[in-house]
């Protein structure tokens, strides 16, 4: 790892909460825009979060913050590697880690809502993590390497030889993204049938804590986006940014799926569209 | 302004409202006066919520629904009373099962009145409310600081719901912490504890006007025990403790000892008590998990 990684990981880990804030409050101006809505300022999701630490925090259980923290750790770290370079076999890991804390942050507060929401939040990591699975192992396939660094270095950009799993990647990243139609298990709009889903129980600086990781994590998943572009930086940028957009327009024109959609699409659209793409790719590459 | 008034997150309950005002709190986040410029947000999460919207009258079945939706939010919070029924309980407030308005029930900070209460005037409402959310802010930032000092005084029969209420609320970490919820703190019943009122010398420590802590004593032959000794999880480390400790002991000053017991693990506890010069006399085990403390204090009488 040269120094440049780790300058770059190090920027990350300072900047990207108020790169991935920024990107939150652009969201909702977009997202209210598209109602027909003025919507909030700019800077509407960091007062949220300032408001949040200075709120009192009520926990059922106290260790249910502990996990929180850990959860938040976990999402920095896995941040942290990608940036760095690191292997994308061990950023998947340590992400899936991540979200098992935060699933048993929600499993400690025992809530029945806490535990709606913690369970879908585990049928939601089923149906992304065969695809995530399935790019690293089309990655290596065309660039011979598990690293972010080396993959990102390589001449031509991916999606010229991967267009099925990036198609695939696309659909579960609404998942990431906490997005409609699949935003089991913690949605802004669900407050009839789940309350707030895992974040029931979660108030004062534990809420903040998650909607920090959130951001962390909004930022490294566009850095993966932009893995699939890397080959041409400038437009590269550009299509991870208009991807982003693409998802909030999803998020404004879908109904919430229910969880068996949610699962078995995925899969068969991970499993079609990956898979062909993977073996397309052992004939290509030979 | 703090980010607190810039982020006010709204909670609604319709109490027993006939929907009127409910569709004018809705219409607040449709397009024409979208609140969501102002960073408010509709959640459906008492914990989340900073504003606690009620319409509708408040009836029998749906006092304690409000009660608990309230003791569920986080503070600093405000209750805004929408609608003339939730004000006064409007036209329904001479009916056999309304109690009449919110304020019957929990503490409402602004009224809304209004049948149906226009979105402009909740809307107001709101950023009136927003004004005492930052008062209450700034209150309890004193409290937390210390800088409140809380009065401690005699208790009487009516405080003993309100001592139960933060009984079992803090004995709650006591109960963690041994990992049993069976523990007679917690499964205490008001009937009960007026009981005890009987029988016991309670004290309760009070910061305006809210209870924060409480201790009871009795006499048994010569000696006092001292009993259930807690201080609200947010007024702690400020020697609220100590000082319901002293005074309790000052009102049995005839006693030569003065016992008390707690958990093994409630390290806390028995540093208190070690501060005021409390010193082990014996340990009993409970049960499985649990394992008791006596310590013991000679009076001023034994010489």
């Amino acid at each position: 790892m040269s120094m440049n990684l780790v300058l770059i990981s190090a920027l990350y880990v300072i900047l990207a909460p108020f790169l991935g804030g920024i990107l939150a409050g652009v969201d909702r101006i977009i997202t209210a825009r598209m109602q027909g809505r003025v919507g909030p300022p700019v800077l509407q999701p960091f007062y949220d979060v300032l408001k949040l630490m200075q709120k009192e925090t009520l926990v059922v259980r106290k260790s249910q913050n502990l996990y929180i923290l850990f959860f938040l750790i976990f999402i920095i770290f896995t941040g942290a590697l990608f940036f760095a370079g690191g292997d994308l076999l061990l950023f998947i890991f340590a992400l899936t880690l991540a979200g098992i804390f935060f699933v048993l942050a929600a499993y400690k507060a025992s809530s029945p809502y806490s535990f709606i929401g913690a369970e879908r939040e585990l049928i939601q990591m089923m149906s992304y993590e065969p695809i995530v699975l399935l790019s690293a192992v089309g990655m290596y396939m065309v660039t011979k390497s598990f690293y972010v660094c080396d993959i990102v270095s390589f001449h031509t950009s991916l999606i010229s030889y991967m267009p099925g799993i990036f198609l695939a990647f696309l659909y579960v990243l609404t998942i990431k993204f906490r997005k409609s139609p699949f935003d089991l298990s913690m949605s802004h709009h669900a407050h009839q049938e789940l309350v707030k889903g895992i974040t029931t129980e979660f108030s004062g600086r534990a809420l903040a804590m998650i909607e920090i990781a959130h951001w962390y994590e909004n930022i490294f998943l566009l850095g993966f986006v932009y893995l699939f572009f890397a080959g041409n930086p400038v437009l590269g940028v550009v299509l991870t940014l208009c991807i982003y957009f693409f998802e909030i327009l999803i998020d404004n024109t879908f109904a919430r799926a229910k969880w068996q959609l949610t699962l078995n699409s995925s899969w068969a659209i991970s499993g079609v569209l990956g898979l062909v793409n993977i073996i397309a790719l052992s004939y290509v590459l030979k | 302004m703090s980010s607190l008034s810039k982020s006010p997150w709204i909670f609604h309950y319709d109490a027993s409202s006939c929907n009127g005002c409910d569709i004018e709190v809705l219409a607040c986040l449709t397009p024409i006066y979208d609140v969501e410029r102002f960073g408010i947000v509709n959640t459906g999460n008492p914990k989340h919520a900073d504003i606690f919207l009620i319409t509708g009258s408040v009836n029998e079945q749906n006092k304690e629904v409000i009660q608990n939706l309230y003791n569920q939010m986080a503070d600093p919070k405000v209750v805004v009373a929408v609608g003339i029924c939730a004000t006064s309980g409007g036209i329904f407030a001479e009916c056999y099962n309304v109690m009449g308005g919110a304020d019957k029930i929990v503490p409402v900070d602004v009224y809304v009145p209004g049948c149906a209460a226009r979105p402009e005037a909740i809307i107001d409402g709101v950023v009136r409310a927003l004004g005492v959310l930052e008062e209450k802010r700034k209150r309890i930032k004193e409290i937390a600081a210390g800088q409140v000092t809380a009065t401690i005084e005699r208790a009487s029969l009516d405080d003993a719901e309100k001592i139960l209420e933060l009984q079992k609320i803090a004995y709650r970490s006591e109960a963690e912490l041994y990992n049993d919820f069976s523990i007679e703190p917690l499964t205490q019943s008001l009937d009960e504890i007026k009981a005890d009122f009987a029988t016991r010398t309670f004290l309760k420590a009070v910061i305006d006007g809210n209870i924060v802590g409480a201790v009871r004593g009795y006499m048994k032959g010569t000696a006092c025990r001292i009993e259930r000794l807690f201080v609200a999880p947010g007024s702690q480390n400020q020697g609220i403790g100590t000082r319901l400790m002293r005074e309790i002991e000052a009102t049995f000053p005839e006693s030569e000892t003065y016992d008390l017991f707690t958990g093994n693990r409630s390290k806390r506890n028995i540093f208190l008590v070690k501060k005021l010069n409390y010193k082990i006399s014996r340990t009993e085990k409970v049960n499985k998990r649990v394992e008791r403390v006596y310590l013991q204090k000679a009076g001023q009488n034994r010489g």
